[in-house]
């Protein structure tokens, strides 16, 4: 998996919890992967909209104007599934090397 | 991945200028104004820092770099060359009044309408096939239409008058070492007018890419009026006035510049549908 992939993970994880607006998703994935800014992880964002993985909404923001929610879709779940096995497979063919 | 570079400070308003700026020249005017509005959004957040937009977002060249479909933005950027590259020789052609190379098959005159008819297949191909419409029609596209066609209209006009036997005829015989101001003013109107108006039609061509395609329709318009100045200029400098060429000059002239201008208003109608 290459840090793209891990970002992909991420984002797709992070959408797999509830609905969030831009901001809320580009921060924590910023603050986990601190030499990665936030337009390429936008452009991945927008890349998984376009491949139909994840989806967008209008929707009151607080106080504020509207803001853009993203959604993960079935099939952005059906690819968190099979990222995560990837995950899992890698994680273990590392740990079989003694990496902690 | 994009690493942080040294950040250069910018304020929102610089940061989603810049930004907008680079997103419109790259993508499709609805996909450039969605990530416009999403970067708004970003940029304005309270939470965020101001002095770290850079840091944060990274250039703003480089945020629209990593949103462009390269191979569409370079096929882009050739159809770009060769349509700006089509004006540059129309302007040139108007201001030197001869092309720098010749082909024996055909006179220069007609060198201004190969360029239009090229400009005109392969914009209207690329931009009816790419090209986005973004809302409803602009009003300074309609007006700057309306300046073209009336600059057009005009300077074919006056044409029509100075190419006239009789006008040609009273001038050559009475006077013929001066050059009447009528001339002067058909000189200036379509060296004048060819430069400027392949100046307008590049600025057609950007704003069809960058905001709404039906901006297109300026750039053949201007286009057709370029060249119809091109053919003029190279037509006049080539032929030399005797009774022959002054009898027969304005119906040889105007029965090829009518359906000329007739193909670029049919190429201005299919831009703007």
């Amino acid at each position: 998996m290459l840090k793209k992939d891990l970002l992909e993970l991420c984002l797709l994880q992070l959408l797999d919890g509830g609905d969030k607006y831009g901001y809320e998703v580009l921060t924590p994935l910023r603050a986990a992967f601190p030499d990665t800014q936030e337009s390429a992880i936008y452009a991945l964002l927008r890349g998984l909209g376009k491949s139909g993985l994840t989806s967008w909404y209008m929707a009151p923001g607080g106080g504020g104007p509207d803001r853009k929610y993203y959604r993960i879709t079935s099939a952005g779940q059906a690819r968190l599934e099979e990222m995560r096995d990837q995950w899992r497979n890698m994680r273990d063919a590392i740990a079989s090397f003694g990496v902690e | 991945m994009m690493r942080a570079k040294k950040a250069r400070p910018l304020t929102r308003e610089q940061y989603l200028k810049k930004f907008s700026r680079a997103v419109r020249w790259r993508l499709m005017p609805q996909e450039s104004e969605e990530a416009i509005s999403d970067y708004r959004e970003l940029i304005f957040q309270e939470e965020r820092d101001e002095s770290k937009l850079v840091e944060e977002l990274g250039e703003p060249v480089q945020a629209a770099h990593l949103l462009t479909d390269v191979k569409a933005y370079r096929q882009w950027l050739k159809i770009f060359a060769v349509l700006a590259f089509g004006l540059f020789l129309l302007a040139k052609w108007a201001w030197m009044g001869h092309s720098s190379f010749y082909f024996s098959f055909a006179d220069q005159w007609w060198y201004p309408v190969w360029v239009m008819a090229v400009g005109l297949a392969l914009s209207l191909y690329w931009f009816r096939r790419y090209g986005q419409k973004n809302g409803p029609l602009s009003k300074r596209l309609v007006l700057a239409l309306v300046v073209v066609l009336a600059f057009g209209a005009g300077t074919m006009a006056w044409n029509w008058y100075v190419f006239d036997s009789s006008f040609l005829d009273s001038y050559v015989e009475r006077y013929p070492l001066i050059i009447p101001w009528q001339v002067i003013l058909q000189r200036e109107l379509i060296i004048n007018g060819g430069m400027i108006c392949a100046l307008i039609a590049l600025a057609g061509l950007i704003l069809a890419k960058c905001y709404d395609r039906r901006w297109l329709a300026l750039y053949t318009l201007a286009v057709t009026v370029a060249a119809v100045c091109g053919f003029i200029i190279f037509f006049c400098r080539s032929i030399d006035i005797g009774y022959a060429v002054r009898s027969s000059a304005q119906s040889y002239l105007f029965a090829r510049l009518i359906p000329i201008g007739a193909a670029g208003l049919i190429g201005t109608g299919v831009a703007l549908c």
